[in-house]
């Protein structure tokens, strides 16, 4: 029985149990051919993992009813736009003011092309895709602590940055220290490459000149007619450019996760969520808070209660059940799993993380310093601004987001009320753009630890909880597996998510299958 | 809305004093020079909420007011060191990785810390705990790694 759901099923496990899956296991859409009639499954949850396992599921012929906490689909696929309005635990209400059209994704934001199974379920739903710019040459780099505290082009950095090492690469080359690593031959080649890449002069120098400006920016750009003529700019030192710090930021599109392209859903990352939810219709129970989740050899029985109304708890009953409640929730639930599973369950800290979305009178960044999209990195407590990726030019007003903040810095932000986040964070993103206290709004800050459906950004793991827990979180306990991007190599992306629920929705396929239908 | 009965005026007053004009104090910098009370204002209270009253949604932050578990001390010391249930743990090595990494307190803080929420909220036990003591547990041993 279990041979007849080979193939991509089987593949996926294998590389998610080795976990060396360096790219996205997705390999195409799922077989689940074979369901026994009448199987049922009921999932917990309907963000990505879980409205992922309910499409497939209900496709293959499964029975399938989805419990959801929040009024809306999505989970942390999830986007704020004017007139909604949002609560985070302990009770502040933020009424999200942008104009019609604006909007932020308060967690995930971009996907990268090679998250293969993001990108089948936007083609299959059709949503449109833009281009999310993760490098934008003209957006900054910034040390409050170098420079003045003005903010500096990545450009500039980056062309610098490269053209001193390349220099002094070639006067090691040059002066024989290479030697013992490099052929004679070789090192003619290694020669014309640092040229090349470090935009060096004949003698093999980094200086202000045509070719390091066509990297670093002009300080008079080239033209037409009798106003032509260009004028280089001048490289930054590489002691200031070692001292400032800035050559951190350099890297920042090079990961595998950040190289171009990526792509962001036009209208928010939350139209996926959305028509998925429209796809599966009343299969999704909305404003269920689930209390027990309890197993027996016949099937599994999940209580809840309607967080709109009162009312007595109802129970959800299915033959097996699928439950992508985040951790830190889950660890409260009662739960009948064995005790490796538990621990599991207990073991993975979730992440803080504050995001914040500005509305300004104009797209300032685009009329005075045309930055295009992109993301300026700073040392300030903000970490990033990030420009829109669409709209470009319209006039007007514009959205960005004026704060990604994780770590000890965003615990700080989330213990403010909301409205103090967005004061500090307009504050702190004037020392970079000063047009900021003019323009400013209105602005949502959404603090993660806060989120009453999450408590947490996304798990984190270490080698040593990875070793000891990781594969317990993922094994079917009786007739309960667990999916979502805790349970994934990909932590805190939406590709984690969809890749552990078709795994674990292949294996309880199987063991559907292998029993037959109910006795 | 647990301002609702609040008038406007009170609220301002909360929403500005909580922190008002204090600089951020949690870079790998400063965070060092926090004593418990300040710990728990620009660190605990994210989720544990202002007057230790916790939260509830589809799971809860649990309440410190007036809370039965704070009779162990140790308890509270290994939850704030190795984390429990979701929360990341604050016992790290210090020294390595940047802001955005997770937060480390010293002994003597997470001492401190405990110390602060075991005599304040309701909760009436002295401040028994030292920097020795939690130095005697044990400790989590590698940093977690950092945000996607």
């Amino acid at each position: 029985m279990i041979g007849a759901t080979a193939g991509a099923t089987a593949m996926y496990q294998a590389m998610s149990t080795l976990g060396f899956a360096a790219e996205s296991p997705y390999e195409g859409p799922i077989d689940l051919r074979g369901a026994p009639r009448g199987a049922s499954v009921v999932i917990l949850g309907a963000g990505m993992a879980g409205l992922t396992a309910a499409y497939e599921l209900r496709n293959a012929g499964y029975q399938v009813q989805v419990l959801e906490y929040n009024a809306r689909p999505g989970g942390r696929n999830w986007t704020l736009r004017g007139g909604d309005r949002y609560t985070e635990m302990g009770g502040h209400t933020q009424q999200c003011e942008f104009d019609k059209d604006f909007y932020i994704n308060p967690g995930p934001w971009r996907i990268p092309y090679h998250h293969h199974g993001m990108m089948h379920y936007t083609k299959l739903f059709n949503i449109p895709l833009e281009p999310f710019f993760q490098v934008n040459y003209n957006a900054y780099l910034h040390s409050s602590k170098a420079f003045g505290g003005r903010p500096r082009r990545y450009r500039e950095v980056k062309a610098d940055y490269q053209g001193h090492i390349a220099e002094l690469l070639a006067k090691a080359t040059r002066q024989n220290s290479l030697d013992a690593s490099v052929t004679k031959e070789d090192q003619e080649m290694l020669l014309e490459s640092l040229r090349q890449w470090g935009a060096l002069d004949s003698n093999y120098s980094y200086v202000s000149s045509d070719a390091s400006s066509d990297r670093r920016g002009f300080e008079k750009s080239p033209g037409g007619g009798l106003s032509a003529r260009p004028i280089p700019s001048k490289p930054i030192a590489l002691h200031d450019i070692l001292d400032s710090g800035l050559w951190s930021g350099v890297a920042n599109g090079d990961t595998f996760d950040m190289q171009t392209a990526l792509f962001q859903p036009a209208g928010g990352m939350g139209r996926i969520s959305e028509a998925f939810a429209k796809e599966l219709g009343p299969l999704i129970r909305y404003n269920a808070k689930v209390t027990d989740i309890h197993q027996d050899d016949r099937g599994v029985a999940v209580t809840f209660s309607d967080t709109a109304g009162a009312g007595a708890p109802q129970t959800a009953r299915g033959d097996w059940c699928l439950c992508t409640i985040p951790l830190p929730i889950l660890a409260q639930i009662p739960m009948n799993v064995g005790p490796s599973l538990a621990a599991a369950i207990s073991a993975v800290p979730y992440a803080a993380a504050v995001k914040a979305g500005l509305q300004f009178k104009r797209r300032f960044w685009e009329e005075d310093e045309k930055i295009y999209g992109g993301i300026t990195y700073t040392d300030l407590p903000i970490m990033n601004i990030a420009y829109p990726n669409t709209g470009f030019q319209s006039g007007g007003k514009g959205v960005l987001l004026g704060a990604y903040i994780w770590g000890m810095r965003a615990m700080e932000f989330t213990a403010m009320a909301p409205p103090e986040r967005v004061q500090r964070i307009v504050d702190y993103g004037s020392q970079i753009h000063p047009q900021y206290h003019k323009e400013f709004e209105n602005g949502v800050a959404v603090a993660w630890h806060r989120a009453p459906f999450s408590l947490g950004c996304f798990g984190m793991w270490t080698s040593a909880t990875r070793a000891k827990h990781y594969d317990n979180l993922c094994q079917i306990d009786g007739r309960i597996a667990l999916a979502g991007e805790h349970a994934s190599f990909l932590g805190g992306w939406q590709e984690g998510a969809v890749t552990s629920a078709l795994d674990a929705i292949g294996r309880l396929h199987q063991r559907a299958v292998a029993q037959g239908e109910r006795a | 809305m647990r301002y609702a009965a609040l008038g406007t005026a009170a609220l301002l007053l909360m929403v500005l004093s909580a922190n008002a004009d204090s600089p951020m104090f949690t870079s790998r910098a400063t965070i060092g020079s926090l004593n418990g009370e300040q710990i728990y204002d620009h660190i605990c209270q994210g989720c544990h909420m202002p007057g230790g009253q916790g939260a509830v949604g589809a799971g809860a932050f649990p309440k410190l007011a007036a809370n039965k578990k704070f009779g162990s001390w140790a308890y509270v010391a290994l939850t704030v060191l190795d984390g429990r249930n979701g929360m990341p743990p604050f016992g790290y090595p210090a020294g390595r990785g940047m802001d955005s990494g997770p937060a480390h307190l010293s002994d003597a803080q997470i001492a401190d810390v405990v110390n602060y929420v075991r005599s304040h909220f309701g909760n009436r036990y002295k401040a028994e705990v030292t920097a020795d003591k939690i130095s005697a547990l044990p400790h989590p041993a590698a940093e977690l790694i950092g945000p996607q």
